[in-house]
C-alpha cells in the first residue's frame, strides 16, 4: 500500500513538474523541438523568407579546449572558433578560395609576394575597427621565437607580413608555397587592439582564449560552461549581415549514444558525425531532418613496409585484388560511400580517376602471390615462403563500429587466398602512439584520413615524413617524392592538378595502402531549418544565413 | 578518543602517498600520450616534441613523479594539458559542487527509502512483504547502473519525455529549482538503487538481530505499544551499524558517479576523470586520483569513528 502511495506520489509531482516545465518553454515559438507539429500549415503565406530569432542547440561529442587558432589542435574548437573569428579568405562548396575580410589578394609574378586588402567598415565584437594591424599581429605570432602552439608549421614558407597602410597587408614567402594562399590566409585573425601587450610565451594560457574571446565573426561569445556547454549570440555588426539566428547553444554529450537519445527528445537540434550506421534511426524521428553527401575523406588499409611481407609491391597489388570493396561499402557500411581508389576524395580539383585499379579478383590475387614466391607448400591453407607463413594483425581503433566490422570482414576475405589477417582492436591515443613514430608496432592498420581542402600529400606518402612524421608505413618512391615536391612550388590550379594526376597514378600503382572507401557525412538538422548548404568540410558553412521556418 | 583520531589521520599519510605513487605509475605505463592524439596533417612532428619537452612528458617517470608531488604539496596541482593553461584545481572545484549534490541526494534518497523497508521486513520475517523487499533488493543489486540509467533514460526521457535526458538544467532557460530538481531525479535515483538493496538487508538483519535483545523483551513487558519498542528502542541501536556504513559507502558514490554522470551527461568529477583519461590529460588525472583517495580515507576514518562513538563495546 504504502509503495503504491509513493509512486503515486512521485507520478503526480513529475506531472506537475513537467507541466510547469512545459509552460515555461512553450511561449519559445521559435523552439524547434516545440515546431515540427505545425510545420508550415498557417504562416505559410508570412513564411517565404528568412526569419529572424531562434535558439540552435547544436550537440557534440567533443569538448573544445580552447578558442584561439593558433593554439587549438581539435574540432570542437575550431568549430566554435568558426562562430567567433572570420579569416581574410575562406573556401565556397567546392574549395575554391574565397573572399572573406579580405577585398582582394594580389600575387606577385613570381609568387613570393602576396598582397592583401581589406575589406573597410569591419567591426570587432567590442566596437573596435578591423585593421591591418590585426593580420599583421596574428601573423606575426607564429614566426615569434616564444611561440609554443603547434601551428608553426602552416607558416613556415612565410618571412615576413608588414602594414603597407590601414587596409593593405603585404605577406613575403621565403620559397614558393602552394599552399600559402588557401591554407594559412584562412587562419582567422585575432584582435590586436586585446593581446598586444601579452607577451607571446604567455599566449597561449591567456585568459582571453578561454573566458572573453572577441572576433570579427558572425556570433558573440556568452558563456562558456566546462563540460555543459558554449553559447554564442548573434552579432549585430557582422559585416556580412547579422545572423539570423539569435544564439547558438554548442552542447557537449558523453558518446554517441547520448547524442542520439538527446535528438530523439529534442534536447539537440543540430548534429554532425552522426554514424552512417544509426542515421536510418535518426529519420525515423519526428521533427528532423538529415543532410547527407560525401565527406572529405577517405578510410584505408595501410601496410607497414618495414615488415618484409609488405616490401613487394605485387603482393599489395594482390592484397588490393582480394578484398571486395564493393561488399564492405554495401554490407558493412549499407551502402553508406563509394569505393577508393586514390588518395584524394572525388569532391577536390585534383581528383583523377585515370589510375591503376586493383578490383576484386581472387584468381588475380592468387597468380600474383604465386609471383611473388608465395605458394601453400604444407597444405595448411596459408601461404608460406621461406618457411615463414603468410600471417599478420590488422590493428584498428576502438569505437568506430565500421572499422571495427571491416577488420573481421578482411580475415575473412583474405583467407580465401590464403592469407592470415588477425584483427586487433585497440583504444585511440594508445593505437596512435603504437603505430606512428617511434613505434611503428603494427602489420597493418585500418584507418582513415581527413582531407584538407588544398590536396597535397607530402605530409603522408613523401620519404621525408617516414622516420617522425606521418608517413608511417614507411612509404619510398624517390619519383613521386620528386613529383611532390615539385607540386608544392606550383601556383596556378591547372598545373597542379596534372601534377597531381601524377602522383595518384603512381600512388595507386604501389599501393602503400589499399584505399577502401570515401564515407559519406550525415547531418542531422531540425525540419524547418532554411539556408543550409551541404559543405564537406565544414559542418557549419555560412551559418550566418540559417533560419528557422515558424 | 582524540589519540585514536590522531594516530589514524598520520597512518593515511603513507596511505595516501601510495596511491598517488601507483596511480602515476600505472598512468605512465600505460600506452599513449597526450600529442599523440594530435594526429593532424596540419601539426609538424617538432611541434609534438616540443609539446612534450615543454610539459617535461620526455622526462624519466621518478623525475616527473618527484616534480608533481613537489608541486601538489605546495598546494599546486599544475595545469591542464588539453584545457591549456587552466588549473587543475579551478577544473575540479568547477565540477565538485555538482557531484557532491549528486552524492548527497542519492544518499538521503537511499536512506528514506531503505531503512524504513529494512525495518518492515524484520519486523515481519518472512511474511509476503519481506520476501518482496528482498528480491526488489537482489534486483537492485544485481542490475548494474549503466543499464538501469539507460532503462530509465528510454522510458521516462526519450518514450514518455516525463524526465530530461541529461544535463544539470535545461539549456537556454532561466534558473529554477523545480528544473534543476527535475534533472537530478533519475540521476540520483540510478546512483542510489545499488547502494539501497544494500543498505536494505543491512537494516534487516540488524534490525532482526535488535528485536531478539532481551531489553526489547522487557520493554515489551513494560506495556509499550509494538510500534515504540520497535522505533524508539530497537530502531535506535539497530541503525548503529547502519550509520557506519555510509562511510563506507563513498568510495563506491564514487565509482558509481564515473558511470551515472556519464549516462545522463552530468557535468561533475566522474565525467571530468573519464574524458581526462581518454585525453590522457595527466595533471587533472592525479588531481581527481587525490582528491577521490582524500575521500575514501576521510569515509573510512568517520566510519570508525561513528562505531566508536555508537558502539561502546568498542574499545581504543
Amino acid at each position: 500500500m504504502k509503495l503504491r502511495k509513493a509512486s503515486w506520489l512521485l507520478i503526480s509531482l513529475t506531472l506537475i513538474l513537467s507541466i510547469f516545465l512545459t509552460a515555461c518553454t512553450g511561449n519559445q515559438a521559435e523552439d524547434p523541438k516545440e515546431t515540427p507539429g505545425d510545420d508550415g500549415t498557417k504562416e505559410e503565406e508570412q513564411a517565404s523568407g528568412p526569419q529572424q530569432g531562434g535558439d540552435l542547440i547544436i550537440g557534440s561529442t567533443g569538448a573544445p579546449t580552447v578558442f584561439n587558432p593558433l593554439y587549438s589542435t581539435d574540432t570542437s574548437s575550431s568549430d566554435i572558433e568558426g562562430f567567433i573569428y572570420d579569416s581574410l579568405v575562406s573556401s565556397d562548396t567546392e574549395f575554391n578560395p574565397t573572399m572573406s575580410m579580405a577585398e582582394s589578394i594580389d600575387i606577385s609574378e613570381d609568387g613570393l609576394t602576396f598582397t592583401a586588402k581589406l575589406k573597410k567598415g569591419i567591426k570587432w565584437h567590442d566596437g573596435e575597427e578591423f585593421t591591418a594591424d590585426d593580420v599583421v599581429f596574428t601573423f606575426s605570432i607564429p614566426k615569434n621565437p616564444d611561440y609554443n602552439g603547434e601551428r608553426g608549421s602552416a607558416f613556415e614558407a612565410m618571412e615576413s607580413v608588414t602594414k603597407v597602410d590601414d587596409y593593405t597587408v603585404e605577406f613575403k614567402l621565403s620559397k614558393k608555397d602552394a599552399s600559402f594562399y588557401p591554407v594559412s590566409l584562412s587562419y582567422f585573425i585575432l584582435p590586436e587592439h586585446i593581446l598586444k601587450d601579452v607577451p607571446v610565451a604567455e599566449l597561449g594560457e591567456h585568459e582571453f582564449n578561454t573566458k572573453s574571446p572577441i572576433g570579427t565573426g558572425p556570433f558573440k561569445f556568452v558563456e562558456w560552461k566546462d563540460g555543459e556547454y558554449v553559447k554564442v549570440e548573434a552579432f549585430d555588426d557582422y559585416f556580412k549581415g547579422r545572423p539570423y539566428l539569435d544564439t547558438l547553444t554548442y552542447k557537449i554529450v558523453p558518446d554517441m549514444d547520448a547524442m542520439i537519445a538527446q535528438i530523439q527528445a529534442g534536447d539537440i537540434h543540430f548534429a554532425a558525425g552522426v554514424p552512417g550506421t544509426d542515421i536510418e534511426t535518426v529519420k525515423s524521428f519526428p521533427g528532423v531532418k538529415v543532410e547527407s553527401g560525401l565527406g572529405l575523406s577517405y578510410t584505408y588499409l595501410g601496410y607497414n613496409q618495414k615488415n618484409d611481407l609488405f616490401k613487394d609491391k605485387k603482393v599489395r597489388q594482390a592484397i588490393t585484388h582480394a578484398i571486395d570493396r564493393e561488399a564492405i561499402v554495401s554490407s558493412v557500411m549499407n551502402g553508406d560511400g563509394k569505393v577508393a581508389h586514390v588518395p584524394e576524395s572525388p569532391l577536390s580539383f585534383a581528383y583523377n580517376e585515370d589510375v591503376p585499379k586493383f578490383e576484386f579478383d581472387v584468381e588475380k590475387a592468387k597468380s600474383l602471390l604465386a609471383e611473388a614466391g608465395w605458394k601453400d607448400s604444407d597444405g595448411d591453407g596459408i601461404l608460406d615462403k621461406d618457411g615463414k607463413k603468410f600471417s599478420f594483425t590488422v590493428k584498428t581503433n576502438q569505437g568506430n563500429k565500421v572499422r571495427e566490422d571491416i577488420v573481421v570482414v578482411l580475415q575473412e576475405q583474405l583467407k580465401e587466398v590464403g592469407i592470415e589477417a588477425k584483427p586487433e582492436i585497440v583504444e585511440w591515443s594508445a593505437f596512435i602512439e603504437q603505430i606512428s613514430a617511434p613505434n611503428w608496432n603494427y602489420d597493418a592498420l585500418v584507418l582513415g584520413w581527413s582531407l584538407s581542402t588544398f590536396p597535397d600529400q607530402y605530409d603522408i606518402f613523401h620519404t621525408s615524413q617516414m622516420e617522425e612524421g606521418l608517413n608511417f608505413v614507411w612509404y619510398s618512391n624517390p619519383e613521386a617524392d620528386k613529383l611532390m615536391e615539385e607540386a608544392k612550388q606550383i601556383l596556378d590550379q591547372d598545373e597542379y592538378k596534372a601534377a597531381y594526376a601524377d602522383i595518384y597514378k603512381m600512388l595507386a600503382e604501389d599501393q602503400p595502402y589499399t584505399f577502401l572507401y570515401y564515407p559519406n557525412v550525415h547531418r542531422v538538422m531540425p525540419a524547418n531549418l532554411e539556408g543550409y548548404v551541404f559543405h564537406a568540410k565544414d559542418d557549419f558553412y555560412d551559418i550566418s544565413k540559417w533560419w528557422l521556418k515558424k | 578518543m582524540l589519540s585514536y583520531i590522531i594516530r589514524r589521520i598520520l597512518m593515511a599519510i603513507p596511505l595516501l602517498l601510495g596511491i598517488t605513487i601507483v596511480s602515476f605509475a600505472i598512468m605512465k605505463l600505460a600506452p599513449g600520450d597526450p600529442a599523440s592524439l594530435m594526429m593532424d596533417p596540419t601539426i609538424s612532428p617538432e611541434d609534438k616534441a616540443r609539446f612534450m619537452e615543454r610539459y617535461g612528458l620526455n622526462d624519466p617517470i621518478h623525475i616527473q613523479y618527484l616534480k608533481w608531488l613537489g608541486a601538489m604539496l605546495q598546494g599546486d596541482f599544475g595545469t591542464s594539458l588539453i584545457r591549456k593553461g587552466v588549473p587543475v584545481i579551478e577544473m575540479i572545484m568547477n565540477r565538485m559542487p555538482n557531484t557532491i549534490l549528486l552524492m548527497v541526494v542519492s544518499t538521503l534518497l537511499a536512506m528514506l527509502i531503505s531503512i524504513p523497508f529494512g525495518v518492515i521486513s524484520a519486523t515481519r520475517p518472512y511474511s509476503k512483504l519481506d520476501y518482496t523487499v528482498t528480491v526488489t533488493s537482489f534486483l537492485g543489486v544485481a542490475t548494474p547502473n549503466f543499464f538501469l540509467g539507460l532503462i530509465l533514460i528510454m522510458v521516462f526521457a526519450v518514450q514518455n519525455n516525463l524526465f530530461p535526458t541529461g544535463g544539470v538544467a535545461t539549456l537556454n532557460a532561466p534558473f529554477s529549482l523545480w528544473d534543476r530538481i527535475h534533472h537530478l531525479i533519475m540521476p540520483a535515483f540510478v546512483l542510489a538503487a545499488a547502494d539501497m538493496a544494500g543498505l536494505t538487508r543491512y537494516t534487516r538483519s540488524s534490525m532482526m538481530e535488535v528485536i531478539k535483545q532481551d531489553y526489547m523483551r522487557t520493554a515489551r513487558a513494560k506495556g509499550f505499544k509494538e510500534n515504540k519498542v520497535i522505533y524508539k528502542h530497537g530502531l535506535r541501536n539497530g541503525l548503529i551499524p547502519v550509520i557506519t556504513i555510509f562511510g563506507l559507502m563513498i568510495p563506491s558514490f564514487i565509482g558509481g558517479a564515473v558511470i551515472v554522470e556519464k549516462i545522463f551527461t552530468w557535468p561533475g568529477i566522474g565525467l571530468l576523470f573519464v574524458d581526462s583519461a581518454f585525453q590522457r590529460d595527466y595533471p587533472v588525472l592525479m588531481g581527481l586520483t587525490v582528491i577521490s583517495a582524500v575521500f575514501v580515507v576521510i569515509g573510512n576514518l568517520i566510519a570508525d569513528i561513528l562505531y566508536a562513538i555508537f558502539d561502546p563495546r568498542i574499545e581504543y
